[in-house]
């Protein structure tokens, strides 16, 4: 036999090993490649899922495990859907959802719009304005804590500057109606840079020679952002709606450490109130129905919008 | 009146001298052929016209005023880019509707429609007018974009290789098109191509340029029988000029370097003996691949040429081109 690499290597193989790989099919190695993960997705998602499924349907109590489990049907989603307070923090969970969204987007838009423009030093802007971003949600949360301090607050010291009103005089996270906007502006300020980067990415992606053919076809500045910028950013835009949608659906961290829920539970967002009756109120069934209920929801929302997004970006 | 005068314009991008100190007139109502190998200054050219760059130095005068402190939309000219450049989130109808909705023009919308159903039939896409911008041909593209400067009716229109994506027959066809536009409409007209047949049969005038310098300008007739240079000389004819040390033949004039021999400068059948190295039936056309003195020379011959590789045939230079050691042309008229 000839001493080329090739026919090296193949007699390095050893026999038997070669001739069952060589029994087996294309699909079947797939199988044996993708069998591990589809092991840890079945154990750690699909499973916990069904059996949340399953829950939800009883009235099982966790920190009771020896108790007889019972089915009791539909009753949990009835009392889910005709129950005040769940109705109460779906609304605290809508009202911070649309006004995160709305700034972020507003402000996000225009910061990368801005930052877009060639200046110098603009590369040393986008890492300074990114940097709530990377910092942890707890931290964040902790530190707001302190700027939203009526006493001794810088954020209550900024705005008594500017209105001339007396810092002590009002509390962001004491007060029913100022806590579900201080959580606004503390997420706003932690994911503004989120959407901006996104919309940036948008923005860079329209060649000049684009806007070059709209000012010999004799397109004023104006009519250029509304025709070109806005259209192309669009499905960039909608991409950044959706991953901020979906995550400050299940906002909890942040949150938590700026108000707990409260004052009273005018900041209990859903998956807060999910967690106090999961494991502070310990009514596991019930709280399993719904989980189950806002997991359908944010999935019911998402492919609607998933749907309109392609739309978008085919037209 | 929309004559374009370029008086000493230069313009540098970082280290490259794009165009040094070019000046032109374009008559109104001219057809300008700019020639020359890519990054000679052909687009830089068209670009300062439209406004899209600033000359360092110079002016530019469009209809007898000078037009630096003006924007491409007040300009007024129509540009047709060599990239295409068409709105990839519109349609066809929305490409070639978005110039005729400038406020400027105000169009209305019936007279939109018309026009765009026009020239969409001129430029045989009136089929594709829904499509996206994006789901086009390259060819079919840069009807687009062609279609989208024909629309309105500006002072200029400016070309850069328009017709560069087509085939033959559809090239032929535009050609034709264009040329008859271009009159019928009276506008000035700086088109950029490299194509003999264009340059030659399109233009009023061609200007040659060579790194970034205009060597060149003049009616397409005075530029092919008596360019300036051994460079200009190459940029036109079919085939190419074969260009020869000038001692080969007897009657030089004195200095001359090179000679060089159109095939219309070859007459065949006396003078020195040279082989054939092959023969292209063109079907217009046939041309001899020539061995002649240890270099290879191409002419033409009649069409049904019964010559076939290794024939001798014997041929002389008849009112050749004459050029020194720097490439300039010694000889005057042809």
């Amino acid at each position: 036999m000839s001493e080329s690499p090739i026919t090296r290597m193949a007699e390095a193989t050893p026999q038997p090993l070669a001739r069952k790989v060589r029994g087996l099919s294309d699909r079947a190695i797939a199988w044996i490649f993708v069998a591990p993960t589809i092991f840890l997705l079945l154990a750690v998602n699909i499973f916990p899922l069904i059996w949340t499924i399953n829950l939800s349907f009883t009235n099982f109590k966790a920190n009771r495990p020896n108790r007889e489990v019972e089915y009791i049907g539909l009753r949990n989603y009835e009392r889910i859907l005709t129950d005040s307070d769940i109705w109460l923090s779906m609304q605290a969970t809508a009202h911070f959802l649309f006004w995160t969204i709305f700034f972020q987007v507003l402000i996000g838009f225009t910061l990368a719009w801005l930052i877009n423009k060639k200046f110098k030093g603009n590369d040393l802007w986008t890492t300074i304005i990114v940097l709530p971003m990377m910092l942890s949600p707890a931290v964040v949360g902790n530190f707001w804590t302190f700027l939203y301090q009526p006493q001794i607050g810088l954020f209550n010291y900024v705005v008594a500057f500017f209105t001339g009103a007396d810092p002590s005089s009002f509390e962001m996270l004491g007060s029913v109606q100022l806590a579900p906007w201080a959580i606004v502006i503390v997420d706003t300020w932690m994911w503004t840079p989120f959407v901006m980067l996104i919309c940036l990415a948008g923005l860079r992606s329209i060649p000049d020679y684009i806007y070059e053919a709209a000012e010999i076809d004799r397109a004023s500045k104006w009519r250029q952002f509304w025709t070109i910028t806005v259209p192309m950013v669009m499905p960039f835009l909608m991409l950044a709606v959706l991953f901020r949608g979906i995550e400050n659906f299940k906002m909890f961290d942040l949150v938590v450490q700026l108000t707990g829920g409260g004052p009273g539970s005018t900041t209990e967002l859903a998956s807060i109130n999910l967690k106090r009756e999961a494991f502070e109120k310990w009514r596991t069934g019930y709280s399993s129905a719904f989980a189950i209920i806002l997991f359908v929801t944010v999935f019911g929302l998402a492919s609607i919008y998933v749907k309109a997004l392609n739309k978008v970006k085919d037209r | 009146m929309s004559e374009v005068v370029l008086e000493s314009v230069s313009k540098r991008f970082g280290d490259t001298l794009a165009l040094a100190d070019v000046s032109m007139v374009v008559p109104d109502g001219a057809f300008v052929v700019l020639l020359g190998p890519t990054g000679a200054g052909k687009t830089t050219t068209l670009r300062l016209i439209a406004g899209l760059d600033r000359p360092d130095t110079g002016n530019i005068v469009i209809a007898g005023q000078s037009v630096l402190d003006y924007t491409p939309a007040q300009r007024d000219v129509a540009m047709v880019f060599q990239q295409y450049s068409l709105y990839p989130h519109l349609t066809v109808r929305e490409n070639l509707a978005f110039p005729l909705k400038s406020p400027l023009l105000n169009t209305p919308a019936d007279e939109v429609e018309r026009k765009v159903r026009a020239v969409a039939e001129t430029l045989r896409i009136p089929h594709k007018l829904d499509n996206k911008a994006t789901e086009l041909s390259g060819g079919e593209m840069q009807r687009v974009s062609i279609g989208r400067a024909l629309v309105r009716q500006p002072q200029i229109y400016l070309m850069d290789e328009p017709l560069s994506s087509l085939d033959a027959k559809l090239r032929a066809e535009l050609r034709v098109e264009l040329k008859h536009i271009q009159a019928n409409l009276g506008a000035t007209m700086l088109y950029v191509t490299h194509d003999q047949i264009e340059a030659m049969t399109m233009a009023t005038h061609i200007g040659v340029l060579e790194e970034g310098r205009l060597v060149q300008f003049g009616a397409p007739r005075d530029v092919y029988e008596n360019p300036v240079s051994t460079y200009v000389a190459t940029r036109l004819g079919q085939p190419r000029i074969n260009l020869l040390p000038a001692d080969l033949f007897p009657g030089a004039p004195s200095g001359a370097e090179t000679i060089g021999l159109r095939p219309e400068h070859i007459v065949q059948g006396e003078g020195q003996p040279a082989t054939v190295l092959r023969v292209e039936h063109l079907g217009d056309q046939t041309r001899l691949h020539l061995r002649f003195g240890g270099h290879e020379v191409v002419t033409t011959t009649e069409v049904h040429s019964h010559h076939a590789q290794g024939d001798e045939i014997s041929i002389r230079p008849q009112s050749a081109l004459y050029f020194d050691a720097a490439g300039t042309c010694m000889t005057t008229g042809a």
